[in-house]
Formats: C-alpha cells, sequence, structure tokens
C-alpha cells in the first residue's frame, strides 16, 4: 500500500495525490501505509460486480490505519457475525481477481484478523 | 453587474420508467421527445445527451451524434455529458449556462439510460464505474456497498436503527404508487423495507433504487424565445449550481456531510433569491435512504441524524413541510441512471405548472432539484419557480 | 556438503491459511480414511495462492533478517506454481520492491522449498549475493477422494540466508542431497493433480531417501541422533516421520516440536520448513536442529543447524507458528471445494 507524505507539513495519504490536501505544497515523497489499522464500517456484499463471482459474498470494510488514514478494502478470514466496528485488522497479500481461467491473475492488499495476540498488540500501537 | 439573461423551460417529454428491452437507446430519446420536436417550429439551438453509461450497456459511444441523428436533428451541435448518476443534472446545468452565456437561444437536455437488458453482475460493474477504478472498484466493491459502509456508519454514530432508515423508501413508494411513469407503483411498510433482502447489509434491496430503461427531456429556452403567453406555462430555471467533493467519501475529514450538495444548494438558493422555508418541494438524488438522509442534513432541513425521525414524523410527505421525491424518486420511479437528473427536472415542471395529478404539492411555487454523481462527488442543484411567480393557468 | 564460508538463517517466516478442512469431512463425502490419522488441514481461501502465502512468510522473514532490499536472490519452491509460464518469485520479488535480483521457481516435488535453501546457500556462500530468500510454500493438490486429499494441505516457510555472523539466529552447519529416479508421485504438464503409486511411496521413496540422506549427514559430519535436541523430517502423513526417525534413531521428543502433519496435514513443500519454523519458535541458544526433506521423484536434502543467541530477539518479530495453527476455523466439504475451485459454475 504505497501512499505518499507532504514533505512540508507532514500529511500522510491513501490514495497518494499529487497536491497535498492539507497545505497545496507538491513536494511529496512516496511513504508504504501502516499495515494495522481497525474497522470503522463494513458490510456483507451479495450481488457481486462482475469478475468477482468467485468470491461472493464478499466483506468489505472502511479502514483507518494506524496513522489516521482512512481506505476501503475487502475483508477476509473474519468471519462475518464477529466484524464489529472498532474490530483490529491487518493488511494482508491476496489474489483480487484474474481474467478468467487463462489471462492475468491481479493481486492487492486486503485485511484481515491478527493471527496471533503478538500481532492484536502491534495493531494497538 | 446586469441581472443576467432568465432561462426557461418551455416543454418536457418522458418515458415510463422500467424495461424498454424492445428498444435501443436511440429509439427510447426518440419515445421521450416525439411530440415535444414535432410541435416546436424549430429545431433547438443544441441538444445536450446526459448519458452515463451506454459503452458498457449498449456497446454504444459516440452518442450525441448517434442520438441526435435519431431524433432528426441533423445540422444541431450535439454534446454528450458524462457524470455517472449526477450526469443529467449536469446536462441541465451546462445546458442553462450555454443559454445565459448568449451562445444558444434553446437547448433540449435529452436524458437516456438503457441497462435492464445487462446481467446483473455487469450492473453493479457499471454502476460502480463512478467509484475510483485503482482504490474501490479494482477490488470488487459494488456501489452498494460503498453506500452500505456509509449507511452503518452513519446509523452508528447517530444511533439510528434499521427501521427508522426505512421511512425514506416508504415515502419514496407511496409517492411513487401514484405516478403513472414510475418503475415501480407499490407501496411498502416501514417492516417490509426493513426485512427485504440483504443487499449489502445494513442496506436492503428496498433501500437501494431500481436501476430501469427510461428517456427525459426538458427544452430549455431563453426569455427572448418566449411570447408572453408561452411564459405563462414555462417554468424558469432561477438557479443551477454545481460543486465537487473528493471522489472517496472514506477521505473526508467529515463522512456523514455532503458538502458538494451543502455548496451547490447554497449557491443556488444564494441567486435565486430564496430561503429553504420558502422551497415547496424538493426531488432528492434518493438512489440508497442513507443518502437521501445526509443530504437533507447537509441542505440544513433536518437536523444531523434526525432526518429518518423526520420522515417518520411526516415532514418529507407530498403534504408535509418539505415534501421530497414527490413522484418517487430515483427510489420508486425508478433509477434510469444518467438520465435520472432529468427525470427530476421534468417532475419539478409538473409540480410548479400543476400536472401532477395525485402527487400534486398544493400551491408549489418553488421546487429544488438536488442530483449528485457517485456519493455527493458532484452534486447539481437547480431551483425551479413557476413563471412570474404570480397568477397559474 | 559445506560452503567455503560460513553461512546462517538470518531470519524465518511462517504462513499457514484461516481454514481448517477435518479429515472427518473428506472421509464423510469420500469414506476410507487414507493414510488418515491427521486430524485436520490447513486449506488456503479462495483469493490465497502459492504467491499470496510466499508474500506473507517472506515479509516476516525480511524483517526479522533486517535486509529489506538487499536481497541477492529470490526462489520460491513449490509444485503448485499459479502460472505454468511466468515466475511467482517476480511477483514474490515485486511486493518486497526488490529488482536487482536473482528470481528462480524450483519444482522437485515437496523438497523443492530445501531445493531453494541450498541454492540460496551456495550463492552466499561463494560470496555471490550478501542476502538470499528461499520460500517453500505450496496450496497442495488431491484429486476429490483421492487418499492424498485427506492429507494435501496450504501453507509453507520462508528464509532468509547470509554469511554467519553474531546476528545470525541460526547457523547452518552443512548439508547434503541424495537422489534417484523413482516413480512413487508425479502430476504430467497440463494435469490438475497428481498420481501416485502407493505401494511405492513408502519403503522406496520416503524411507529410502531419508535414511540414506540422513545416515550420509551422519557420515560426512561426524554426528549422531544424540546430538540433536530437535530434528524435524518431510511429513507426508503423521506415521512416516515418525517411523523414519526411530529407525535412524531419534526419540518422540526430539520430533515432537516440528511434527505439524497431525493439525495442519501435509504443505508438501512447504512440510519440513515450516516444521523447523516451528521449532525456531523456541529452541534455545547452542540447540543443534536436523532438518530432512523428501521429494518425490525423488530425493531428501538433510541440513546440520544450530541456534544462536540472536533468535531468542528477533523471533519475537515473527508470527509463532503455534499461533497460526491455533487461530483458525473449521470448514465443511462444501465450503472446501469452493475455496479450491473444485465447483464448476
Amino acid at each position: 500500500m504505497l501512499g505518499n507524505k507532504c514533505e512540508k507539513c507532514q500529511a500522510e495519504f491513501f490514495p497518494p495525490v499529487n497536491i497535498c490536501r492539507a497545505c497545496k505544497s507538491i513536494d511529496l515523497k512516496p511513504l508504504e501505509m501502516p499495515g494495522a489499522g481497525k474497522i470503522l464500517s463494513y458490510t456483507l456484499q451479495k450481488e457481486s460486480v462482475a469478475g468477482f463471482e468467485e468470491q461472493e459474498p464478499m466483506v468489505f470494510g472502511l479502514v483507518e490505519l494506524s496513522n489516521g488514514v482512512r481506505l476501503v478494502a475487502q475483508i477476509v478470514d473474519f468471519p462475518y457475525e464477529s466484524l464489529k466496528i472498532g474490530s483490529k485488522v491487518k493488511a494482508v497479500f491476496r489474489r483480487v481477481k484474474a481474467d478468467g481461467p487463462s489471462g492475468q491473475i491481479y493481486y492487492g492488499y486486503k485485511f484481515g484478523p491478527p493471527r496471533s495476540p503478538r500481532e492484536t498488540s502491534a495493531t494497538e500501537e | 453587474m446586469t441581472a443576467a439573461l432568465s432561462v426557461f423551460i418551455s416543454r418536457i417529454g418522458y418515458t415510463k420508467v422500467g424495461d424498454h428491452w424492445d428498444k435501443s437507446l436511440s429509439e427510447i430519446a426518440f419515445q421521450a421527445s416525439k411530440v415535444l420536436l414535432k410541435e416546436e417550429a424549430s429545431p433547438p439551438d443544441a441538444i445536450i445527451i446526459a448519458n452515463a453509461l451506454s459503452e458498457l450497456s449498449s456497446s454504444q459511444g459516440n452518442l450525441a451524434a448517434i442520438v441526435a441523428d435519431a431524433l432528426d436533428l441533423k445540422g444541431v451541435p450535439a454534446y454528450r455529458v458524462e457524470a455517472a448518476g449526477g450526469s443529467g443534472g449536469s446536462a441541465i446545468n451546462l445546458g442553462v449556462n450555454l443559454i445565459k452565456g448568449g451562445q444558444m437561444e434553446s437547448v433540449l437536455v435529452m436524458g437516456v439510460e438503457k441497462m435492464r437488458d445487462l446481467d446483473p453482475a455487469k450492473v453493479m460493474q457499471a454502476q460502480g464505474l463512478s467509484e475510483n477504478a485503482d482504490y474501490s472498484q479494482f477490488f470488487g466493491i459494488s456501489i452498494a456497498a460503498m453506500n452500505a459502509l456509509l449507511a452503518r456508519m452513519y446509523m452508528h454514530e447517530y444511533d439510528v436503527t434499521r427501521e427508522k432508515l426505512s421511512a425514506f423508501p416508504v415515502v419514496a413508494h407511496k409517492n411513487s404508487s401514484t405516478a403513472e411513469h414510475a418503475q415501480f407503483r407499490k407501496k411498502f411498510t416501514n417492516e417490509e423495507v426493513s426485512r427485504s433482502e440483504a443487499v449489502a447489509d445494513p442496506l436492503r434491496v428496498l433501500d437501494c433504487a431500481p436501476v430501469g430503461d427510461g428517456a427525459a427531456c426538458a427544452l430549455l429556452v431563453s426569455e427572448d424565445k418566449l411570447s408572453s403567453e408561452q411564459r405563462k406555462s414555462a417554468v424558469e430555471v432561477l438557479a443551477t449550481e454545481s460543486s465537487s467533493n473528493l471522489v472517496n467519501f472514506f477521505e473526508r475529514p467529515k463522512m456523514l456531510h455532503f458538502g458538494a450538495t451543502e455548496v451547490a444548494a447554497q449557491k443556488a438558493l444564494k441567486k435565486a433569491h430564496l430561503s429553504m422555508e420558502e422551497i415547496d418541494f424538493l426531488e432528492l438524488h434518493d438512489s440508497y435512504s442513507e443518502l437521501t438522509a445526509i443530504s437533507l442534513e447537509s441542505m440544513g432541513l433536518s437536523k444531523q441524524g434526525e432526518a429518518c425521525n423526520d420522515a417518520a414524523a411526516g415532514r418529507f410527505d407530498l403534504n408535509g413541510q418539505f415534501p421530497i421525491s414527490t413522484f418517487g424518486g430515483m427510489k420508486g420511479r425508478g433509477y434510469p441512471v444518467g438520465a435520472a437528473g432529468v427525470y427530476q427536472i421534468c417532475e419539478a415542471f409538473m409540480q410548479l405548472t400543476e400536472r401532477s395529478g395525485f402527487n400534486q404539492v398544493p400551491n408549489a411555487r418553488f421546487g429544488l432539484v438536488q442530483s449528485m454523481s457517485g456519493i455527493d462527488s458532484s452534486a447539481y442543484v437547480h431551483v425551479l419557480g413557476f413563471a412570474g411567480r404570480t397568477g397559474r393557468n | 556438503m559445506r560452503t567455503s564460508t560460513p553461512i546462517a538463517i538470518e531470519g524465518y517466516g511462517a504462513y499457514i491459511p484461516f481454514y481448517r478442512l477435518p479429515t472427518t469431512e473428506v472421509a464423510r463425502i469420500w469414506h476410507g480414511g487414507g493414510a488418515g490419522a491427521n486430524k485436520e488441514k490447513a486449506v488456503a481461501s479462495s483469493d490465497e495462492d502459492t504467491t499470496t502465502m510466499a508474500v506473507e512468510a517472506a515479509r516476516i522473514a525480511v524483517a526479522m533478517a533486517g535486509v529489506e532490499k538487499n536481497l541477492g536472490a529470490i526462489f520460491v519452491g513449490t509444485e503448485s506454481k499459479v502460472y505454468a509460464v511466468k515466475p511467482t518469485s517476480t511477483i514474490v520479488a515485486q511486493a518486497l520492491g526488490c529488482h536487482e535480483i536473482l528470481a528462480a521457481d524450483f519444482e522437485f516435488a515437496c523438497k523443492a522449498g530445501t531445493e531453494a535453501m541450498q541454492v540460496i546457500s551456495g550463492l552466499v556462500g561463494s560470496g555471490m549475493i550478501d542476502h538470499g530468500l528461499a520460500c517453500a510454500i505450496d496450496t497442495a493438490q488431491g484429486r476429490p477422494g483421492d487418499d492424498l486429499e485427506f492429507t494435501a494441505a496450504s501453507g509453507g516457510a520462508a528464509y532468509v540466508i547470509g554469511r554467519s555472523s553474531r546476528n545470525s539466529i541460526t547457523k547452518i552447519l552443512g548439508s547434503v542431497t541424495y537422489v534417484s529416479d523413482t516413480g512413487d508421485f508425479w502430476r504430467r504438464q497440463g494435469e490438475r493433480y497428481p498420481r501416485h503409486l502407493s505401494r511405492f511411496t513408502g519403503e522406496p521413496a520416503y524411507f529410502h531417501h531419508v535414511e540414506t540422506a540422513v545416515k550420509n549427514l551422519f557420515t560426512e559430519f561426524k554426528t549422531k541422533p544424540s546430538d540433536f535436541q530437535y530434528a524435524v523430517f518431510h511429513q507426508p502423513n503423521p506415521r512416516f516421520p515418525v517411523e523414519a526417525a526411530t529407525r535412524l534413531g531419534f526419540t518422540m521428543k526430539q520430533i515432537e516440536t516440528g511434527l505439524l502433519n497431525p493439525v495442519i496435514g501435509n504443505t508438501y513443500s512447504g512440510s519440513s520448513p515450516l516444521g523447523l519454523a516451528a521449532v525456531l519458535d523456541i529452541a534455545k541458544p547452542q540447540d543443534k536442529i536436523l532438518l530432512c526433506s523428501f521429494g518425490s521423484g525423488a530425493g531428501s536434502d538433510a541440513f546440520i543447524l544450530e541456534a544462536q543467541e540472536p533468535l531468542i530477539e528477533k523471533r519475537k518479530m515473527g508470527v509463532p507458528v503455534r499461533d497460526l495453527i491455533e487461530n483458525n476455523v473449521r470448514i465443511d466439504y462444501g465450503m472446501y471445494t469452493k475455496f479450491r475451485e473444485k465447483l464448476q459454475r
């Protein structure tokens, strides 16, 4: 998850921006986003968008990262019934979609539950 | 500054919203405009097509020329506007400004959309086009799920129950049940809405506007084109304003506030020299229940978190203080995405000219129309008034 | 085999997917118990594959090693490559932000992972590269109803290997390898599931290669079972590694820490490397560890490892194998067929 950071006012962005939303500076440097976050909102999407039928139903969440940046991502490995506003999550690397059985495979970030007490404490930093 | 030229809506046309399997995009557009064009002595100075999804739904681009040709408007400058669900609102805004700029005296705005013969997964994909391709669409999130994320936050923040949110579809369907051009002429109870099938939890199928085929058009003319007699039956565009916002709602500092809607509404009311209290009815972009609530709150019609309570109390009913979605809105009349904003204009026209039958808002003098692209990524607000603000036909 | 310059493990990362299929679920549908006795197996979700699991394990290993982008090679050892033609290793390299790097996929049935460790060892030992990453990962395939379906599991581990220093977490003191042409298990080009000759998988394949490799290791490095605190063997089922260990003179106490098959199944290339990760999670400095893989077709790599002082602190950066095992959700056979693309839509 490569975002960026304003060199002038230190504001952090994901998705990366061309112009700092806070101070209008164009002096921004790439910055890897922290992998830990918490759930601000979530949903179980019953009908799939074309190309995602295999994963139906999909869970999506609005995640606030530990640096305060918010993003929308698929939530995996999280039993839907136990998902709550405030649940701790961490970024994972997953297959997003494929161009059919013979086309290219696309990978990207999703979010899942911490797998170890060690990771849970990391998400609380 | 001298007073700018006034722009009027002299005529409208539209088809029923729903299934038009037997017609192409151009044919639906023709059905909506054939009477209007036949009765006009001369063709408009320009035509603007509002459409969001023709490339995906009909494998058709170059829509301006395609539709102009189908309407036998050879020689007329033709343009196409795409702004997702706000395409219609955007086209009206541009058409009015073309006339105000003095370049044109009459502009036909034609909203047309056709999606009903698409596979549902393709419809989801098409509707999702309004969101950021790399950071939303890429991951397979539907526009319904994006709205669901917003709805859950809204409900959580203001302690709004699922049942309370159902107030808006109930109002919309009450109005659409008597609207002849509506896709769903059926009333629903609060319980039916709350218990309908989950589309993207917590949103239910009855929270989500149904995609429909349809075309609607409005002929915009400058005041100089109208005789004093014609003016009596025309509706004046008192103001049309637009504003844009951060596309990803989750990047906004205040996620439960629609800044584009607020700014466009404030500017439009100011230009029209009206306060919200003087507005007799509103046509809202109510494609998902929480959009209606947040739009109302952002325009100051309800306190934050109170819109659902106000709706339940009848404030937004046809006979309430601020009737909304008087023919059912996107929710009840149906949601032909790019054409929706033009349907709203047609409906406001009917209210102001007292042609609304069962759906008539008594003594409607001023109407406010709000439409948006995506989730308030752009908002278009028009304030319309009956010509002269006095006597009626 | 010894490198001219001493080498060591600098970081390791394990990955076991979240879902478990109890073997009783496979038996419910197909009856029988196969090689049986494993309780459940780890199943990758529908959006997981060798690439994603390699990236998860690699990120931990690289962070623990503290080498970031200074890797000279990334090799992925697997028999479940995501593309028939297109390297998995370049996708892992991209995810780690590495570009000036040797990248290749290795295939040697279940020993592709230790094969990658051998080659990284050689590159580091010769001075060609400073640090290299070996990923041992599989989403093992088992034909529905086949004995393999009871055990074929997903998961694996990644190891960063560099020159031995006072920051190293575990020294690699030496290794041997032993191969022969044995037709115990194979998958032809274009086929979805492997085939095996049951009669050949035991004595002439697993036991012959494992025992020969370990005995050769004992001879070459003048060592014996009692010199080791831990021993990890390839685990196609719960029985084979125990049997081989016993025949070679190891006790249950030495092998139980690294014996994961009963609770996660056979992760093929990931099997013995994951067992090693479980051992590194608890080993004390100077503990000696034997690692022996087995790959059909056939061959075994055997290593002598020695835990070092920095392991105690550095392993806190990883996710313990025990936690990955215990953090799970059980699924039924229906969900399993959905996850592993055994359903036709």
